[in-house]
């Protein structure tokens, strides 16, 4: 396995709580990586320090084969150039333009790009998803899933290796989901590395090449889908269950794995 | 009871070096603010625009108003006394010196310390911060620098602004009551003006404007996760804002009390 990110014993506390124990995860290049588990077993935290945002108490974190803490400005520069993360909630800039939220990553890291290029660039991403006419509009006045299709684009825009997707589908409509499931399976088709949190079934069904299954910020299971899908682990299985045959209703791929036993 | 306290007291200290880092840490990205190849010039040109040029009427009339409040009760009071030159006296201090820094600085506090920290606590809660750090931008130089240097750049002009205002404004309401030369006026006022009294006036609206921006800023990131937090440290930043400014106040007019 070519591993991309390396996390090594990270510990992460918030307010004296244990958010993240003792973790330790490689994240597979060129692989679409799925992180499982009930609400507020840590998965947000979980991605967020493997993309370097949240920094971790204790641990290491391996990007490349190099320590992200002994990195110099410029090559955390490259690293975040080369990775887009997708938030939860958006997180669009609120004072800025739809526009201007997918300009301020080329300003920063093509500061010598003229305003033409800059602007074709963003148009054309526009263009993919339908959002054209609405690009002088502040993030307010999209709607839930135009604001995480705009949040995927911003992320997009510096044509990283490396996604980080926070529930991308979460709230989002039926139209705009699938939009969002085109361009991540889009992305994925390219061999752009995805490391996705999501309680999504039909997502997980289709996405996965690795799961991640937590449990109250500890790891209960990492490997290829179809080896944590026959997980004996019981705890494995209650997750598993939980999350995927909610898809098996409707999905007759993931009945087959819950059947495979 | 003891176990209680020597939590509050570690929590105390963790904060306080918390705090220090964090100063330090500004400092640091302000003195490289002219290499960085960053977007952070128009936040400065926004910062300067809303704290300096939108103050500007509030700081006007104040300023108005206190110069014309001391010419009144001077040209009142100290021709009794054969001192009427003593009035010009009083202007430059208490103008000059003392309340236009300290007024300006609670003007400021008021309108843009607030602004600053509810609007990054609000952007700490909707995750705008991490946004910029997942892009590579990093916040203390993109959002606290601009800032710290457009409040700072702006209470040094508005201190200089409300001293001539104010100056100014007591001459023509001292026409109304006791009509003067213009000239006669300026005069006597630069024969009590001390290069000292200017450098003393620089000097608070420097360290208040770094005080000011940098208290509110670090409020602003003190909010955790929730919108309730922000009215909480908008209070602390205007309480914290006010309290450092007099004490350094104090220590100023102490360190210059001999001069």
């Amino acid at each position: 396995m070519d591993e991309l990110i390396r996390m090594e014993k990270i510990e992460i506390l918030s307010e004296g709580f244990e958010i993240i124990k003792n973790m330790t995860l490689n994240f597979p290049r060129g692989m679409s990586t799925v992180i499982i588990g009930p609400s507020g077993c840590g998965k947000s935290t979980l991605l967020k320090a493997a993309a370097g945002i949240l920094l971790p108490s204790r641990g290491s974190l391996f990007f490349e084969g190099k320590n992200f803490f002994k990195m110099s400005e410029e090559e955390i520069k490259e690293f975040r150039r080369k990775n887009g993360f997708v938030f939860q909630d958006s997180a669009l800039w609120a004072n800025r333009s739809l526009y201007q939220n997918l300009s301020l990553p080329l300003e920063f890291h093509y500061p010598d790009w003229s305003e033409e290029k800059r602007s074709s660039k963003i148009r054309i991403l526009l263009d993919k998803t339908g959002l054209t006419s609405q690009s002088s509009l502040r993030p307010a006045q999209l709607s839930t899933g135009e604001g995480k299709i705009v949040s995927i684009l911003r992320a997009l825009v510096t044509d990283p290796s490396l996604l980080f997707l926070d529930e991308p589908t979460l709230s989002v409509d039926t139209a705009n989901a699938r939009i969002i499931y085109d361009m991540i399976r889009d992305l994925k088709n390219k061999g752009c590395t995805l490391i996705t949190a999501t309680h999504d079934p039909g997502l997980i069904s289709w996405l996965a090449d690795y799961l991640v299954a937590l449990k109250t910020g500890e790891l209960l299971a990492f490997g290829p889908f179809d080896e944590v899908t026959k997980s004996p682990n019981p705890e494995v299985r209650q997750i598993l269950g939980s999350v995927l045959m909610e898809a098996a209703s409707y999905d007759t791929d993931i009945l087959g794995l819950l059947n495979q036993e | 009871m003891f176990s209680s306290m020597g939590r509050w007291f570690n929590l105390k200290v963790v904060r306080f070096f918390y705090a220090a880092g964090f100063f330090l840490h500004v400092l640091y990205e302000t003195l490289l603010f002219p290499r960085r190849k960053q977007v952070g010039v128009k936040v400065l040109v926004l910062q300067i625009l809303f704290t300096g040029v939108e103050a500007l009427g509030v700081v006007s009339f104040i300023s108005l108003a206190i110069g014309a409040v001391i010419i009144i009760q001077g040209m009142n009071i100290f021709p009794q006394f054969g001192q009427s030159q003593l009035v010009y006296t009083i202007l430059i201090t208490v103008i000059v010196r003392e309340l236009g820094p300290i007024l300006t600085a609670f003007i400021i506090t008021a309108r843009s310390g607030t602004a600053i920290a509810t609007e990054l606590g609000g952007m700490v809660v909707s995750h705008q911060i991490e946004a910029y750090v997942s892009i590579g931008i990093n916040p203390i130089s993109y959002l606290v620098v601009p800032r710290v240097l457009g409040v700072t750049i702006s209470l040094v002009t508005l201190t200089l602004y409300f001293s001539v205002a104010g100056i100014v404004g007591a001459y023509f309401v001292s026409q109304l009551f006791t009509p003067i030369g213009l000239l006669d006026y300026f005069q006597n006022l630069l024969k009590v003006l001390r290069p000292i009294d200017i450098f003393a006036s620089l000097l608070k609206s420097l360290v208040f404007g770094t005080i000011i921006s940098i208290v509110s800023t670090y409020q602003g990131f003190n909010v955790k996760v929730a919108s309730t937090e922000v009215p909480q440290v908008v209070i602390k930043a205007v309480t914290q804002g006010f309290a450092l400014c007099i004490f350094a106040d104090i220590i100023i007019v102490l360190m210059l009390r001999s001069l």
